[in-house]
């Protein structure tokens, strides 16, 4: 069988480009290899930093970039690394998140599976500059091959002394461990991720403290995705400018889109950010249309954590700024495109007995809140919805926004939110008619 | 001991490296889950002990998670992604197909042991859909004939 | 520990907010919850608990506050300057109805037949905050055990605990609660979202010795005990604050009773910060049960024919009107002695001693039932060290904390708690030093154990290496380098089996400690060399100025122990007790004073004729069962006052039926010295007296009079507690001479004998509840000493001592890692004592199989 994914990927477009660079070397079969890291230019920055920078410079440099996190929140990097105290007396810990598991994402396990070193060079790089010695990379449990790759290639990185004691010769320290989740959507989150480290159940934590001041073992703790940290080498090789001349003024850089659902030509491509969403799904070198030939409903633009566009908001700009304006998020950059013979109702009752298959329990509104919304919810899908369902709906999602723990009772209900909203006839109709307004039939 | 020493002897190693012995459980979990492809209470007790945490945690822990299934389960789990990215591609009508062909409901395990087929949650494969998980290998972009193929070679013990 | 409660301690400086208009000031590090609580503002929550780190899961203590556009949980957001919030706004209250309405939507309305009824904290807040109506329009989650449908979804999950999954409203309190404040692993939740479930460890039980608490702090009707379910609604009850009367501590407690049946339903917990955190053992919980007793002793017995008759009291005060006037004008005075239990108020101590010392004008009066051989001098350094100063509070003050020869979870529940929190919420440092591995090890930095009957070697090897490496004033060194015995701390360490790194450890924590906790238990009480060792803590406390910063104590073991000391229930009281008694009375007897060991000794020579107990034990607790029944079966007339008939009372002549302290008010001394009162609940039970009373009816029987009326009564014993107590230690450092002790050839295993972790001294027993946790005798041993004996847990075992044997099942202990035994003491069944021999230094056992 195929060792890695057949995604389809950009590879091809960026090779060459001098700006974008994430995906530069996926489709080169050996990257995964030490080897032929080291030959495209790899661990160049890991040695810069140990040989030449100060932990405060690298933060500068990153600050500068304009790089922020690539998760779903997109706080700015190199600020959150500078939130760890300079003074605390503690050990620092750095997470990468690779818990990769917003449905409609699989960016990261392309990065891992078929360039881990960058990955491991990332993670270090932002391990120095908040002086962290012990670094974990929290990989979700069901991405086996990934976990091959990374220990792989960790183990090389080790041997070769660019992990380890005394890399380079600088007198730093370095240790990492792979900690493997277990089927826990919860971990992606940045303390259910910390929680599963300490060996908790993956529940969310109150914040503050916020990690970077308490995380694990109530030291202070940096959790970075995947995407953000693969972004790091590149930042320090060819500096903070360059990087920002991608991208807008405020969403500075390049960004990885996983396009999925009902698209000609389904893949992960690496645009700048600004890149248009119209251009992602149509241009025949991504999405290349919608298809069968149909005609586009929606799309989900940022995993399914994000609230839904309706096609006349798809000529927009993919930033954290332009999607927030139309409503929606960048999230994830997990585009998922419906077309017109998509339900609304099953696409959201599919997504409301994810959340509750995946709340972890710890607060009221989101425990309670998504089991109940599921209930009414299949209800009307199995028609036997009543007038008074879609009151409730909005009542009920308007009792968990904003009222959580975690993001996930946000993310929960934004997508039921923008559909009741924007798609109101087509729940109507479901009610009604007890039946749906489209006729689906996706085949097998 | 059911865990064998080879996993006694990973999970000591695995567990020397944490900070604090409560973050050996996942790790410990895992390597008992390859072992035996399942994890109950007895293990749960052994882990325990060889990483000196309290019985409870590992229990407490163990159950948060779907990746540790109490009973073992067929020699190939199929897992099929419903989340909605298969979902829009028909994986729905994958897993009525698989329950047809192996003459079982979503969750349970073929009397021959051979197959237990369960539906799960998104596991990144989505510009790849639909997919389906068998033991720890993604099969992606699948089709019906991929499908059949894929369940015939299988079947057949390849 | 969390930087918000780490800056609440180091907190100097502080904020001020506004909520709902009032403005207040708060150490920073308060949370908004906290603060709006300081000027009555009572938030409603579920999850929430001022002894426990906030986690902000129930939400249903939103507040308002500007520039936050989200409504804010008030638990874990901390009030910082200028703050200005709302607690009642129409987004708070909306957000609230919404909490309530999430919660009820899996909660069955089985309010009529739940238990919580009335004390709900669910229906409280639904009614004060939620919907009348449901919006809710389907099945609710049902957790079920199929072959217990008929049982209203019940789940037994431990000895006292019932679960009703389906109430449960995951505020998570039990677990918390158990885990960060008990240190237990017994109750968990397992599965994930709104499957979630709080369940007992698979394959276990919730057995824990704080376990009762769970019930206590759930919210809901999910978590019950036996103990009060269907007996009677809360609304039918009054309540009634007392005091534990099975501990030290003097943990704070209210009793439910109903008037008409005279009966005390259940025991909760009163909430002293300074004292108990609102944390109650079982054994304070359950051990009001003895007060309900059927088995109570119900009238007085007199002997005839030597068999115990029912009589009436003017009958029995005859019989000891005749016997001890006899014994008085024929023998002396002298020859009448007396023990009473230190559990007992000081009205009734006090009277004890006054009978005694200007009725019988004897001196042979004592209330330590359960120590070998005792000092016979007033200022014997362990009566010295039993006399400091000790602070419940300081515990968690102290940055290092010391446990010695303690098994704080025998012995000190409280303090084991406090130990507990201090470590988990300011960061303390705590080094358990005994001669076994003891459960509060786990929160220990370190733990040493060293071989038992070392002890004060122990103390002499911190000592030396503080000296040797320079660690206290260097003066004070050289002085006491003379003193203590010739042996390196090297042969130090290899006598008592820890090393020269774990002596230089402890002495570098306790030099460079800011405030230091050091804590001296019952193995050291009870050892036949507690003065040795004690002359070794004097040193120690000396050379490193310990209680110049902190302190240093033998905690009492039992309710008022320190009353006893107090009031000058011991043969020998302190010189200025001793000095104010005369005063008070005008006499005080010349006659020798004589303290247990010496009484029971004289009975066997017949120079002790007559004997009264109140409420002790001593067949059962002297740590020499056949010397104390030959001296008591020699005894010419014993009276023996109890609530039950116990090893002692059997042999008594007259018996007289003691009330509980739940029965009249009664006041107790702590082992910080705090005076509280246990305040009357019900009625005397029975014919059941109060011991004052007794001494008092016994007084007038023979002439006499102890007080004109009550006034008089309470101002002497006022005089007495204002005295100050504390003695001082010897100015100059101590010679301790070394001497070799060693268990006995073929009685390889050093033995223990205290209380179980569920018990107290001899009356818990009687205690249905705690039964249910234990219910019989048993050794503790450790699983490679189990292996080499080759039993498995519950297989019989014999134990030989040279004087006695039993028979008990072994109990394989998830904690000791060495060769010793640990018996309890607290069954009738099993005589522990049999085993003892009161002058032996080491008490040691052969253990074998018992062969099928």
């Amino acid at each position: 069988m195929t060792f890695y994914s057949p995604v389809l990927t950009n590879a091809k477009e960026i090779a060459g480009h001098d700006k974008l660079h994430l995906f530069e070397f996926v489709e080169d079969e050996k990257q995964y290899q030490l080897k032929r890291y080291l030959k495209h230019g790899g661990y160049a920055a890991w040695k810069t930093v140990l040989g030449k920078m100060k932990p405060e410079e690298v933060i500068e440099e990153v600050k500068k970039s304009g790089l922020r996190g690539r998760g779903g929140a997109g706080f700015p990097t190199g600020m959150k690394w500078s939130f760890v105290p300079k003074d605390s007396p503690k050990e620092r810990y750095l997470c990468c998140n690779a818990d990769e598991s917003e449905p409609g994402t699989c960016k990261d396990r392309v990065l891992m599976e078929r360039d881990p070193h960058v990955v491991i060079e990332g993670m270090a790089i932002g391990a120095y500059a908040i002086g962290c010695h012990l670094m974990f990379c929290y990989i979700r449990g069901e991405f086996h091959h990934c976990i091959e790759r990374i220990e792989k290639a960790t183990e090389e990185a080790y041997s070769k002394g660019h992990l380890g004691k005394n890399i380079y010769g600088s007198g730093y320290d370095l240790e990492m461990i792979i900690h493997t989740g277990a089927g826990a959507y919860m971990c992606g989150e940045e303390t259910g991720l910390l929680n599963s480290i300490e060996g908790e159940k993956g529940m969310a934590r109150i914040r503050p403290p916020f990690p970077a001041i308490e995380g694990l073992w109530e030291c202070p703790t940096i959790v970075n995705n995947v995407e953000s940290l693969a972004a790091v080498p590149h930042i320090i090789n060819r500096g903070a400018d360059w990087y920002r001349s991608m991208g807008t003024e405020k969403s500075a850089g390049t960004k990885l889109f996983s396009l999925s659902g009902h698209i000609n030509r389904p893949g992960n491509y690496e645009v700048e950010l600004g890149f248009s969403l119209q251009k992602l799904i149509y241009d025949s070198n991504y999405g290349n249309g919608i298809s069968d030939g149909k005609k586009l409903k929606a799309v989900i633009p940022g995993g399914v954590s994000t609230p839904f566009l309706t096609p006349d908001k798809v000529d927009v700009p993919l930033d954290y700024e332009s999607l927030t304006e139309a409503g929606s998020m960048l999230g994830s950059g997990g585009v998922i495109v419906l077309h017109e013979d998509t339900c609304i109702v099953w696409t959201i009752l599919k997504l409301i007995k994810f959340f509750r298959h995946e709340s972890c329990g710890k607060c009221t509104p989101c425990r309670e809140g998504t089991g109940w919304l599921e209930q009414i919810i299949q209800k009307i899908e199995d028609g036997r919805g009543g007038p008074d369902d879609l009151e409730k709906l909005d009542s009920i999602c308007g009792n968990i926004l904003g009222r959580t723990i975690c993001p996930l009772g946000d993310a929960a209900v934004m997508p039921i939110q923008s559909t009741l909203k924007d798609w109101r006839d087509e729940w109507l109709y479901h009610i009604e008619h007890k039946k749906c307004l489209v006729k689906q039939d996706f085949g097998f | 001991m059911i865990l064998s020493e080879k996993t006694v002897k990973k999970i000591r190693e695995k567990a020397s490296k944490y900070p604090k012995r409560k973050g050996a459980i996942l790790p410990s979990l895992t390597l008992a889950y390859k072992q035996l492809g399942y994890v109950d209470n007895e293990i749960y007790i052994e882990i325990s002990e060889v990483i000196n945490v309290p019985q409870l945690e590992i229990a407490e822990a163990a159950s948060f998670y779907t990746m540790f299934p109490k009973k073992p389960r067929g020699k190939y789990l199929l897992q099929v992604c419903n989340n909605i990215s298969c979902a829009l591609l028909g994986a729905d009508a994958m897993v009525d197909r698989l329950e047809e062909k192996l003459a079982i409901k979503r969750g349970e395990t073929t009397d021959d042991g051979l197959f237990t087929l369960i539906s799960v949650e998104c596991l990144g494969s989505c510009c790849t859909a639909p997919m389906i998980q068998i033991n720890d290998d993604f099969h992606e972009n699948l089709t019906r004939e991929k499908l059949d193929k894929l369940l015939e070679s299988l079947k057949n013990g390849k | 520990m969390s930087e918000v409660v780490k800056e609440k301690i180091t907190a100097v400086d502080t904020v001020t907010c506004t909520i709902d208009g009032q403005q207040i000031t708060v150490p920073r590090g308060t949370s908004v919850f906290d603060a709006a609580g300081q000027i009555g503002i009572v938030i409603p929550a579920f999850c929430n608990h001022a002894k426990l780190k906030p986690v902000g899961a129930c939400r249903m203590c939103y507040v308002e506050i500007e520039k936050m556009p989200k409504l804010q949980v008030s638990c874990a957001t901390m009030a910082t300057d200028g703050m200005v919030v709302s607690t009642n706004s129409q987004q708070v209250r909306e957000g609230r109805k919404a909490v309530i309405e999430f919660t009820l939507i899996n909660h069955p309305l089985d309010c009529p037949t739940c238990d919580k009824g009335g004390e709900c904290d669910l229906q409280d807040l639904t009614f004060d905050h939620g919907y009348d109506d449901s919006r809710f329009g389907f099945d609710k989650m049902r957790f079920i055990e199929e072959e217990k449908r008929d049982t209203f979804d019940d789940l037994k999950i431990g000895p006292e605990i019932v679960l009703n999954r389906n109430r449960c409203i995951l505020c998570y309190k039990c677990v918390r609660a158990n885990k960060e404040a008990f240190g237990e692993y017994d109750i968990g939740a397992f599965e994930r979202g709104d499957l979630t479930e709080i369940n007992a460890t698979p394959g276990g039980e919730v057995s824990n010795p704080f376990s009762g608490n769970l019930v206590e702090i759930c919210p809901v009707g999910a978590l019950t005990n036996s103990d009060w379910r269907y007996k009677i609604r809360v609304w039918l009850t009054k309540t009634v604050p007392s005091i534990c009367n099975f501990s030290g501590s003097g943990t704070n407690i209210t009793f439910y009773k109903e008037d008409h049946k005279n009966f005390v339903y259940r025991v909760t917990s009163r909430c002293n910060d300074a004292i108990d955190d609102g944390w109650l053992s079982d054994i304070t919980r359950y051990g009001y049960q003895i007060v309900n007793s059927e088995s109570r002793l119900k009238t007085p017995l007199i002997k005839k024919g030597g068999k115990q008759v029912k009589a009436s009291w003017d009958e029995a005060l005859a019989v000891i009107k005749k016997h001890m006037g006899q014994i008085k004008d024929q023998s002396g005075g002298v020859c009448i002695g007396g023990l009473i239990s230190p559990s007992l108020d000081n009205a009734s101590l006090y009277s004890f001693s006054k009978l005694f010392r200007t009725v019988f004008k004897s001196n042979n009066i004592d209330f330590r039932g359960d120590y070998r051989y005792l000092p016979s001098v007033t200022d014997s350094l362990f009566t010295i060290a039993a006399s400091q100063p000790f602070s419940i509070s300081d515990i968690e003050k102290s940055d290092v904390i010391i446990t010695f020869g303690t098994d704080l979870i025998r012995e000190h529940h409280n303090e084991y708690l406090k130990i507990r929190r201090a470590v988990n919420f300011y960061n303390s440092t705590v080094y358990s030093v005994n001669p076994y591995a003891v459960k509060t090890a786990d929160i220990a930095k370190s733990e040493m154990v060293y071989s038992p009957g070392t002890d004060e070697l122990v103390i002499n090897g911190i000592c030396l290496v503080a000296i040797e490496k320079k660690l206290v004033n260097s003066s004070a060194a050289a002085k006491l380098k003379s003193k203590i015995s010739k042996l390196s701390p090297g042969v130090l360490a290899k006598l008592t089996g820890l090393s020269k790194e774990q002596f230089e450890e402890l002495a570098e924590a306790i030099s460079s400690a800011k405030k230091v906790t050091f804590i001296v238990g019952e193995i050291v009480a009870r050892s036949l060399d507690r003065d040795k060792i004690c002359a070794a803590l004097s040193n120690l406390n000396k050379l490193f100025g310990v209680q110049d910063k902190g302190q240093l104590a033998v905690l009492s073991r039992y309710a008022n122990s320190k009353g006893a000391q107090k009031l000058g229930l011991s043969a020998t009281p302190y010189e200025i007790v001793k000095d104010e008694l005369k005063k008070i009375w005008g006499e005080y007897p010349d006659c020798q004073p004589r303290n247990t060991d010496a009484m029971i000794n004289l009975m066997k020579k017949e120079e002790i004729k007559g004997f009264i107990t109140v409420g002790a034990n001593p067949m059962r607790l002297y740590p020499d069962r056949s010397f104390a029944s030959e001296g008591l079966e020699h005894v010419d007339f014993l009276v023996a006052c109890d609530m039950f008939e116990t090893e002692t009372t059997e042999l008594a002549d007259v018996v007289l039926p003691l009330c509980s302290w739940a029965e009249y008010d009664g006041d107790y001394i702590n082992l910080e010295g705090k005076v509280q009162t246990g305040k009357q609940a019900i009625k005397p039970k029975y014919e059941s007296k109060a011991a004052f009373e007794i001494m008092e009816l016994i007084a007038r029987q023979l002439g006499a009079k102890l007080f004109e009326n009550e006034q008089v009564k309470n101002e002497e014993i006022e005089k007495l507690l204002k005295l100050d107590s504390v003695l001082p230690w010897p100015d100059d450092f101590l010679k301790i001479e070394y001497e070799k002790k060693s268990s006995q050839d073929g009685y390889p295993v050093p033995l223990f004998i205290c209380d179980d972790p569920h018990h107290s001294g001899h009356l818990t027993e009687k205690s249905p509840s705690l039964l249910n946790f234990s219910d019989s005798a048993y050794v503790e041993l450790s699983k490679g000493l189990a292996a080499k004996i080759g039993v498995a847990d519950g297989d019989p075992l014999r134990v030989e001592s040279p004087v006695g044997k039993i028979v008990v099942p072994a109990k394989i202990s998830p904690v000791l890692n060495s060769d010793v035994a640990i018996i309890p003491r607290n069954f009738s069944s099993t005589q522990t004592t049999s085993l003892l021999m009161r002058k032996k230094r080491v008490d040691s056992v052969k253990l074998t199989r018992v062969e099928e």
